[in-house]
């Protein structure tokens, strides 16, 4: 069943919501060194209410918040990109080539991939994060690693049922060689599944960053909304939290709700059976 | 009794015989079988020294008839031996007849003329002759035109008879006849030519069958193949007589109507048959090939006859302990179509993924006398396969435009502009639109007909000898169905396309196959030409097939 991904994700509501909202962070993060400024100054003007000067006021550091929140997205928007991508590489690299290679290499495969399920990930991840403090890059792999055994699993079914389908059959029998079905047929049938598995990946990275920020144990430099909501709690006796907790919470359920609608509307684009109406 | 040795005749420019060798022998019944324009009545009247009335005939070779050259003897020779120990039955009716006399007049005259007899002895001879070949009496001194054709036909046997010759040459004896008139002329030219030595010049095959005991096909002014009759029709080795007996309607083979491509052209060099031949190879068009004893048969052909395209030999494939497949051995023979029938689960779509590489299997697989190894891209440009889901068998990602260019694409066969012209071409060969519209079709916008077009345009894009078709109509209705087989089997026509058609429905095998194996369990039970074994299945499964098998009463 051929299906047009991009024309059914503008049909969808959800497709939409999520479509322009992801559209609008990216546009923010782009332009943020020319709508904010340095977010890492700080200033002898301290807990100061929103202004034309300091749209969100100031923190405890006289750093401008605005700014602070306006970084922060960058941070969030990279560390969820940089996982999606790395986990669904890693996933389809070792859930594809499970499926295709077959035998002894694919029993490894799936034992390992076993393994890392059963791991407590989360806790895995706190008590590494508390030891080495990663910086966003080291951050960016250490959730990769500990998050790519979903993906891989789902990729090695879809690349098994592949596999044995009859157009790749053909495809063999026009003597087709191995690369030839990997890059033609293989990975853009994969494709799908990549784009979905990269979307539940980034959703889960913002949260974990977030989460590790907000318990204090990632890279102090890095400008986070995890960092600000952790920092604005200390202050929740003052009126500041309006300003400074608030946004922050509201902007990283936004990311959060982004890739959450997307996702969701992906699915049911790729499982007609979900849809409403197949009109 | 009679040797024809390098006969050659032409009309002015046009060469209708080319060095045609043939030998009646005593007693025997020869046929000459070939299309309209072979030369067969040529040949004929050649024997007969009639040939050279035509001023502008001229003739070469030599023609004993009892050890003396015909060719060498002067009209008053030839014409002691002419209808007393030679005589002809014409094809044409109207001119042999003499409109002003009575059949008896025109039987008598021969009669009394050479054997010297008297009048009455003479008509009672002649009376005698036309009752025994059927005539009926009120017809006996009838005029030629009160007389039906039927009757015309018995009245030339008689006179052909009238002098009791050693040699009988009869052209197109029956042809222009009912189908029970000419079952009794047949019956009766085979009681009175006992002991005669008879030359049967037709192109109606049935009346072949039954007369004679050699057949010799004649094709562009050459014998192809000579070969004794059951043999020659049971199994024929050249392309020609192949397509002659497909083409020719009867009760014995089931998938007739079947013609060859092309139609009959004088060739200046090379084998005659070449243009229409679909397994050329250069030495054909060089060369005329000779008439070489092979076996049984005498046979003109470069390349042997019909080749074994795909032969395997023992060829076992199991799923784990499971033996699919059981130690298979078939041949397939270029330009024909094999029936493998079977039930579900028989082995048959293992057998054919087996051959196609897909599957690892044990055995050998010889494909125009090569062993096949690993499968490389020259196999599967012979060798192509329809699978048995056509609509799973297309990616959903591609238009029927990419759908089809996908084998050119991994071949990388000319420019994209020439891939497309290609895949816009073999559209039009599976009969589909090519236009714009329809190349950017996807798979679930077609429907099933229209989907196992697109298949097997993809599986002839790279022009394959040989199509596995893998249960090809299942899933279409009757109607569809009669037209995709129609249209595989003229493609075979066409492009000599060797066709393993599997199905498990033997009433479709029936009708397109010339040889059938049927399957049980892995193993082969039962092969042979079809209609023998729809006639005499041997094995009980191949019985409880067919007594299964859909009618309509």
């Amino acid at each position: 069943m051929h299906i047009k991904y991009w024309e059914e994700l503008k049909k969808d509501t959800f497709g939409k919501i999520g479509l322009v909202l992801f559209l609008f962070f990216i546009v923010i993060v782009l332009i943020a060194p020319f709508i904010t400024r340095d977010p890492q100054v700080q200033t002898a003007l301290v807990f100061e209410a929103p202004s034309l000067e300091h749209l969100l006021g100031t923190n405890d550091v006289g750093q401008d918040i605005w700014s602070r929140l306006v970084w922060g997205a960058r941070t969030s928007l990279l560390v969820a990109i940089g996982v999606g991508m790395l986990s669904t590489f890693l996933g389809a690299l070792i859930g594809a080539s499970a499926a295709l290679i077959g035998g002894w290499y694919e029993e490894i495969a799936m034992r390992i991939i076993d393994a890392f399920l059963v791991i407590p990930t989360v806790i895995l991840l706190i008590l590494v994060a508390a030891f080495i403090r990663p910086s966003i890059w080291l951050l960016i792999v250490l959730i990769s690693f500990l998050r790519w055994q979903g993906g891989a699993r789902i990729i090695r079914s879809q690349t098994l049922s592949l596999k044995e389908s009859v157009h790749i059959s053909a495809a063999k029998s026009f003597g087709a060689s191995r690369f030839y079905i990997l890059f033609r047929h293989i990975i853009p049938d994969l494709a799908p599944i990549l784009v979905v598995s990269f979307i539940y990946s980034a959703r889960m990275a913002v949260f974990m960053e977030a989460g590790l920020a907000f318990i204090g144990i990632t890279d102090p430099s890095v400008v986070s909304w995890g960092k600000m909501m952790h920092h604005a709690l200390n202050f929740y006796y003052l009126d500041i939290w309006k300003w400074w907790l608030l946004p922050a919470g509201m902007a990283l359920s936004a990311l959060i709700l982004v890739f959450a609608f997307l996702g969701y509307s992906l699915e049911k684009i790729m499982d007609p059976r979900l849809r409403k109406s197949n009109a | 009794m009679l040797k024809i040795k390098d006969l050659r005749v032409s009309y002015g420019k046009l060469k209708v015989l080319k060095g045609v060798n043939l030998e009646i022998k005593e007693g025997e019944c020869l046929g000459v079988i070939g299309e309209s324009g072979t030369g067969k009545t040529t040949l004929a009247l050649s024997i007969m020294r009639l040939v050279d009335e035509d001023s502008s005939a001229s003739l070469e070779g030599e023609i004993f008839f009892q050890e003396k050259n015909l060719m060498e003897m002067d009209e008053e020779m030839i014409r002691k031996i002419r209808w007393n120990s030679i005589s002809i039955v014409f094809q044409n009716k109207e001119d042999a007849l003499n409109p002003v006399h009575t059949i008896l007049d025109q039987v008598k005259e021969p009669i009394m003329e050479n054997g010297g007899e008297s009048k009455k002895e003479a008509t009672e001879k002649a009376i005698h002759l036309l009752s025994q070949v059927g005539l009926a009496s009120r017809c006996i001194k009838a005029y030629p035109h009160q007389l039906s054709e039927g009757e015309k036909q018995r009245s030339l046997l008689a006179m052909a008879l009238a002098n009791d010759p050693e040699v009988l040459i009869l052209d197109e004896p029956v042809s222009s006849l009912d189908t029970t008139s000419k079952a009794d002329m047949i019956t009766k030219i085979k009681r009175l030519s006992r002991g005669y030595s008879v030359l049967v010049v037709t192109h109606d095959i049935s009346t072949v069958a039954k007369l004679t005991d050699r057949v010799a096909v004649l094709y562009g002014g050459r014998i192809v193949e000579l070969a004794s009759t059951p043999l020659l029709l049971s199994n024929p080795r050249h392309p020609y007589t192949r397509g002659l007996l497909r083409s020719y309607p009867n009760m014995t083979t089931t998938k007739d109507l079947q013609g060859m491509k092309g139609r009959m052209q004088p060739v200046e060099k090379g084998c005659p048959f070449y243009p229409r031949c679909t397994q050329v190879v250069d030495v054909c068009k060089r060369k005329n090939p000779e008439l070489q004893k092979i076996g049984e048969r005498f046979l003109a052909c470069h390349r042997g006859g019909i080749l074994p395209f795909l032969k395997v030999k023992n060829l076992t494939k199991y799923f784990d302990s499971f033996r699919a497949v059981d130690s298979v051995c078939l041949t397939l023979y270029e330009g024909e179509t094999l029936g493998l029938v079977g039930e579900s689960g028989a082995g048959k779509t293992t057998l054919a993924k087996s051959i196609m590489g897909l599957f690892h299997s044990e055995g050998e697989i010889y494909l125009e006398g090569e062993k096949v190894g690993e499968r490389d891209k020259k196999f599967y440009k012979t060798v192509q396969m329809i699978f048995q889901n056509p609509r799973e068998s297309l990616s959903h990602r591609l238009n029927v435009l990419e759908a089809v260019r996908e084998p050119l694409d991994i071949y990388k066969i000319g420019s994209f502009r020439q891939r497309s012209q290609k895949v816009e071409q073999t559209l039009t060969e599976v009969e589909l639109p090519s236009d714009e519209e329809f190349l950017d079709r996807y798979p679930h916008h077609l429907s099933g007909g229209e989907i196992q077009r697109v298949v097997i345009a993809r599986a002839l894009v790279l022009d394959p000898k040989l199509l596995i078709a893998d249960e090809p109509t299942s899933f279409l209705d009757a109607s569809i169905q009669a037209k995709i087989v129609r249209l595989l089997l003229n493609l075979q026509e066409k492009r000599g396309l060797g066709l393993l058609f599997i199905t498990h429905d033997i009433a479709l095998a029936r009708k397109v196959s010339d040889r059938l194996v049927v399957m049980l369990k892995g193993k082969i039970v039962e092969e042979g030409p079809t209609p023998q074994i729809l006639s005499s299945p041997s094995h009980p499964y191949t019985r409880n097939l067919l007594r299964v098998a859909p009618t309509l009463t």
